[in-house]
């Protein structure tokens, strides 16, 4: 209970004056000439979940996670042969002194698969994933607490062997 | 999703914040047909762009947005200004039903606080906002709506006290 509860219990009682009935005719016409798609407004008591859209949505975002495979380690099993966007050389050490490495993400966000390829020097086929990802950097500087990011999208190709078994 | 706006919807609501909104509306305006005219355009644009009711803050937002552009580019703009910033503004149109001298003493009491204090108040108490709510209507911090909020009724304490 603090020092005020009376006399905002003195001001509760204080009612604001209600509107006249010319206001509300003004404001019942002005709704009155709203277009018919206007006023759609849900109503908190009466809000109800569509369960059929909230399930598609939940399918589609798990399809997505998939697919987008997020990851924060770079992957180690594909060697990439083909890579438009060059990697930084710099990758560990690009910021001032003071600033080590805090992290790394890779977020693959398309996957092309554009069929089989026979590269010169290589005596089988090879099938060519095109992957268009977004890496992130990070950076902090433990003496200072400043931390340093970058972002930036990339593409990767990559030959995959196939086997003739 | 279910669309559930009729005819009778608005009214509803508008039975149950118009009161308020007046009473908030009337704070940058003298007259009660010029706080009508705010409440009327705000409710309406509000309920145009099928805002959810519930999101009381961006309501209050509205009628605040329009309220001072009425201000702004009224032609008596300076005039009006002074009138509505002014911490001694006194409404020449009563805003409470008052019972009792009692009442209108408190009423006159409100009347007398400055702008910023009466406007959370106003808020807080006759249209039940939470400080996050009116500090996300007013564009401030729920710290800072909250120390409005004590301060509006210390200085109501202070002038109701006799002397």
């Amino acid at each position: 209970m603090n020092d005020f509860s009376e006399l905002e219990n003195e001001l509760k009682k204080l009612r604001p004056a209600q509107p006249s009935r010319e206001f509300l005719g003004r404001v019942e016409q002005a709704m009155a000439d709203l277009p018919d798609d206007a006023g759609n407004i849900i109503h908190p008591s009466r809000f109800k979940v569509s369960w059929l859209s909230l399930g598609l949505g939940l399918a589609a975002a798990a399809i997505f996670l998939i697919f987008a495979r997020v990851s924060v380690d770079r992957p180690a099993k594909r060697t990439p042969i083909a890579q438009n966007s060059p990697a930084p050389a710099t990758r560990s050490t690009i910021a001032s002194p003071g600033f080590i490495p805090a992290g790394a993400t890779q977020v693959v966000y398309n996957t092309r698969d554009e069929g089989l390829h026979f590269p010169t020097g290589y005596n089988e086929p090879m099938r060519r994933v095109r992957y268009q990802k977004r890496e992130t950097l990070q950076w902090r500087n433990p003496n200072t607490g400043a931390s340093l990011r970058v972002s930036y999208p990339s593409e990767e190709v990559v030959l995959i062997p196939v086997s003739g078994q | 999703m279910e669309n559930v706006a009729n005819h009778e919807d608005w009214k509803v609501c508008f039975s149950e914040y118009g009161p308020g909104l007046l009473l908030f509306a009337r704070q940058w305006v003298r007259s009660s047909a010029d706080a009508e005219d705010i409440v009327q355009e705000a409710f309406v644009k509000f309920w145009r762009r099928n805002h959810r009711i519930d999101n009381r803050a961006l309501l209050y937002a509205t009628v605040r947005s329009i309220a001072l552009d009425l201000i702004r580019r009224d032609s008596r703009r300076a005039r009006r200004e002074a009138e509505a910033f002014s911490d001694v503004a006194q409404s020449s149109q009563p805003q409470f039903a008052v019972e009792d001298e009692s009442q209108r003493a408190l009423a006159a009491a409100v009347d007398l606080l400055p702008h910023e204090q009466r406007e959370v108040l106003v808020m807080k108490i006759w249209n039940e906002l939470t400080f996050a709510e009116i500090g996300s209507a007013l564009e401030i911090s729920q710290n800072t709506a909250a120390s409005r909020y004590r301060y509006a009724l210390s200085a109501l304490k202070k002038n109701l006290q006799p002397q």
